[in-house]
């Protein structure tokens, strides 16, 4: 197979700007992405950057983006994604590139996943050989373990572009691997530390997360056990943070009174007198585009009774 | 200049263990790891972790078994301490957080793995390397053990003939450090790379086996190495060896069972160098043989098998719940290493190894599977300990300083050099091309002996090589270079000890002595580093209680 390998190069270090390469290959077929890359170091420039660790789809290491879709280079055979003889090869979307196709993982995940905390602390002594857990309290387990940091689900992500910080859904997948594990004792804990900015309520369940998971654990379901798991426990959210708890509650108390968010009273009981001058540039972005009602008023929305009712029974039940 | 207690090199299980086990000792401990650790080897590891738990089970069982697997040449006091310590390593595990399958009663299922006489391995569906990866690292994060992740250690800091750190140099800005250390763990994995194609990582380049070997220690049964009987064939994907423990056949493309008569007692439950020659023997003889993985049913095959059924898809376009796919043995895992006692120490002062890049004894000729990670785990755990220890007692070394000067004058006139009409690329796959050829599955005089005049003519071109990318950043046609000259090493060992053991044993499969020879050799290769090549010597093989038998499955 003759191929012509179209490939990101940049070296921020060097200044200089990025762009595409185009490198002519010649491949056996069944040759995957991976092959290529290494023929282009081997052939033609033995300075391109890539990774690579166990090169056959169980490690996640060589995740970049291929014809314009996430894929593992190690596991995309040629043949099925070259389009008019041609493979172009970047890195994946809204990520510090260090070199070419080598980006900044640390950011992207490894510092995500240390913010979880994610080591076990068992709730109880460990009987003698081993718990004693129904295998159907493991699977879920298991599965979110199966995830294997391509990073593909936080590529996808929609909050990440506007916030590289949120901890996204790799890193809220692992924190539900410890939160869920029958063996852990300190759920509400976690839940108490994902509550916090940039963590589980930040994720606006586009549902992008599970589209792009290869090995189908449906991140932003396990995003959704978390918050369902914090509000069974009665987990306030946010309470590291009053600007956050305040939010919350701002949030929380408007729906009740009134059946629908009164955004001016969210930002005023959010901000604080002090603070809400910082939130003049947006009200007045707002007001030109016409998106802030004037005068501003905020009603009663029909059937306001019955959603206090919801707050009295969840909160009776919590 | 970082500076440390205790240094261990490598992420995978058997270097996170020993990390935490320094630490637990209250070390001063760091990780060195040319990839990220979750990046690690150990994460393909599919089938399970031996351990007499069963109550009809016992330690002496998983240890005869061992033995016989290893077809006589596993030090039995090695093999005792492995088999005792199992149920502990996996029982640490299951507190640390490893979702185990559980059985029906709730308690650690248990699979059956090829060469064992019962179910003995737990596991986490497919994905068991995985997962013991990840509660480690868990461990590790929680331990705040420090991690110099994606550092190459190019030498190791020798000081009047004891290890006292290393010299890395770090990918992202591609300086070179010393990292001064009172003791140093090996523990960089096999070498499985000096073939091709190989179910081996990229990484396992044998760089611990060719750092230990230049600086004295001994590496031992290096003529060793199992090849993985079931590859999808053409792509070195490997489908685990559960699959044939849980039903799975081999049949020839004629309908014929495989392994009818090569074991007919275990059948495709036999180990693994069985396995792999009565399949090579067929595909030689211009059969087809195929997995036939439909007996273990649909419903199985997708709960436990996920991973590997989603592999077989994407890679080969086949479904293993519905169609037999076409296998093919490769090189896969590397029983030879450096010699170490029970507590990882290799005779060279402040050097320790542990898990692939060491030989611990306990595989013999053939390795069983389940026993890998386990071994990792539990050589790994007593190499941190002594590491821990004799750092306590250890003194500071001199002379890192001008070490580094050295080191990085070197690297400096490599990537100087530059490209020449010889590539690092030509070499490497001459290298593997001799290996597959010559020192393959079967093997014989004539072919040891022109590989390795093959390869001593290899590292003569090497000598000449330069770097073609001259910047330091990120520069891994440098790091390629660097483990180009440890698998060329490493290789010539695995050669010139094949071509010195004269008898067939375990894996290794000679042409021309196909008889396994007790009075000859019931002995370990030897092999020590001289500047002319490899110097070969033996030592006798620990017999505890099981006495050298026949091996019948």
């Amino acid at each position: 197979m003759e191929l012509i390998f179209k490939v990101y190069r940049h070296d921020p270090a060097a200044g200089t700007k990025p762009a595409l390469e185009s490198y002519p290959v010649s491949l056996p077929d069944g040759a995957t992405v991976l092959d290529g890359l290494f023929q282009i170091r081997d052939r033609h420039d033995g300075g391109l950057a890539f990774r690579a660790a166990c090169g056959r789809g169980f490690c996640g290491e060589c995740t970049l983006r291929i014809n314009r879709s996430g894929k593992l280079a190690c596991i995309t055979k040629v043949a099925q994604v070259a389009k008019d003889g041609e493979v172009t090869v970047e890195p994946v979307r809204n990520i510090t590139v260090l070199k070419d196709l080598v980006y900044d993982v640390d950011e992207l995940l490894w510092q995500k996943i240390a913010w979880v905390e994610p080591w076990l602390r068992p709730a109880t002594a460990q009987p003698e050989g081993g718990y004693v857990i129904p295998d159907a309290g493991l699977e879920p387990i298991r599965k979110a373990m199966s995830c294997y940091y391509c990073g593909l689900c936080d590529e996808g992500c929609s909050v990440i572009p506007f916030d590289r910080r949120f901890s996204g859904p790799a890193a809220l997948t692992k924190a539900f691997r410890v939160v869920f594990d029958p063996r852990d004792g300190a759920a509400r804990e976690r839940l108490l530390r994902l509550g916090e900015p940039r963590g589980m309520w930040d994720c606006v369940h586009c549902y992008e997360a599970n589209e792009h998971c290869p090995r189908g654990i449906d991140p932003t379901d396990r995003i959704f056990d978390l918050r369902d798991k914090a509000v069974e426990l009665g987990v306030k959210s946010g309470t590291a943070n009053p600007q956050v708890a305040r939010h919350y509650d701002s949030f929380a108390a408007s729906v009740r009174q009134s059946g629908w968010l009164d955004e001016g009273r969210l930002a005023l009981e959010t901000w604080g007198l002090g603070r809400l001058g910082e939130l003049l540039p947006m009200a007045w972005r707002a007001l030109r585009r016409g998106k802030l009602p004037v005068p501003y008023l905020h009603r009663k929305r029909p059937g306001a009774e019955w959603i206090r009712k919801i707050f009295d029974k969840v909160e009776k039940r919590s | 200049m970082p500076d440390h207690t205790v240094v261990v090199v490598g992420g995978g299980v058997a270097g996170i263990r020993a990390a935490l086990a320094a630490r637990a000792q209250g070390a001063d401990v760091a990780l060195v790891s040319k990839v990220h650790p979750l990046r690690s080897h150990s994460c393909t590891s599919q089938g399970g972790l031996n351990a007499a738990l069963a109550p009809d089970d016992s330690w002496e069982t998983h240890a005869q078994d061992t033995v016989a697997g290893g077809d006589f040449l596993g030090d039995q006091d090695a093999v005792e301490t492995l088999a005792r310590e199992a149920p502990d390593a996996v029982l640490e595990l299951d507190r640390w957080g490893a979702p185990f399958n559980r059985d029906e009663r709730g308690r650690l299922a248990l699979r059956r793995l090829a060469g064992a006489s019962r179910a003995r391995a737990c596991y986490a569906d497919d994905l068991t390397g995985h997962v013991v990866l990840q509660v480690l690292h868990e461990q590790l994060l929680a331990a705040r053990v420090p991690a110099y992740v994606e550092w190459v250690v190019t030498s190791l800091l020798m000081d009047d003939g004891a290890c006292r750190g290393v010299v890395a140099l770090e990918l992202a800005t591609g300086t070179l450090h010393a990292i001064t250390a009172r003791a140093v763990v090996l523990a960089t994995g096999g070498f499985g790379r000096v073939y091709e194609p190989t179910g081996a990582s990229l990484g396992l380049t044998g760089d611990g086996l060719a750092l230990a070997y230049r600086a004295g220690a001994v590496l031992m049964d290096m003529e060793m190495v199992q090849y993985h009987p079931t590859a999808l064939t053409g792509t070195g994907a490997l489908l685990t060896e559960a699959l044939l423990g849980e039903g799975a056949l081999l049949v020839t493309g004629g309908g014929e069972r495989v392994m009818a008569e090569a074991a007919p007692r275990l059948g495709e439950r036999a180990p693994r160098d069985l396995l792999s020659r009565s399949i090579a023997s067929r595909l030689k003889a211009g059969e087809a043989v195929l997995l036939d993985a439909r007996p273990i049913g649909g419903a199985r095959l997708g709960r436990s098998f996920g991973v590997t059924r989603h592999l077989v898809k994407a890679v080969a376009g086949l479904d293993l719940a519905k169609e037999p796919v076409p296998v093919e043995p490769v090189p896969h895992r590397t029983m030879g290493g450096v010699r170490v006692d029970l507590h990882g120490a290799t005779g060279v002062p402040g050097l320790f190894a542990a898990g692939g890049c060491a030989a611990t004894g306990v595989h013999g000729a053939n390795r069983l599977g389940g026993n890998s990670l386990l071994e990792a785990l539990v050589f790994g755990r007593r190499a941190g300990e002594a590491a821990a220890r004799a750092a306590a007692a250890a003194p500071t070394g001199q002379g890192a300083s001008s070490r580094l000067a050295d080191e990085e004058r070197a690297l400096e006139a490599l990537t100087a050099r530059g490209g020449g009409p010889d590539a690092a690329a030509t070499i490497r796959q001459a290298l593997t091309r001799t290996m597959r050829e010559q020192v393959g599955l079967f093997r014989e005089a004539a072919g040891l002996a022109e590989a390795t005049r093959t390869i001593v003519g290899l590292e003569e071109r090497y000598r000449g090589l330069g770097v073609t990318a001259s910047g330091r950043r990120w520069n891994y046609a440098l790091v390629s270079h660097l483990e180009l000259g440890h698998l060329l090493e490493v290789a010539r060992v695995v050669a010139a000890a094949a071509l010195a053991r004269q008898e067939s044993r375990g894996v290794h499969a000679r042409r021309d002595f196909p008889e396994r020879d007790d009075t000859g050799w019931l002995r370990h290769t030897l092999a020590s580093f001289t500047p002319d090549g490899p110097k070969l010597d033996a030592q006798p093989v620990v017999i505890t209680r099981w006495p050298p038998g026949r091996r019948a499955y």
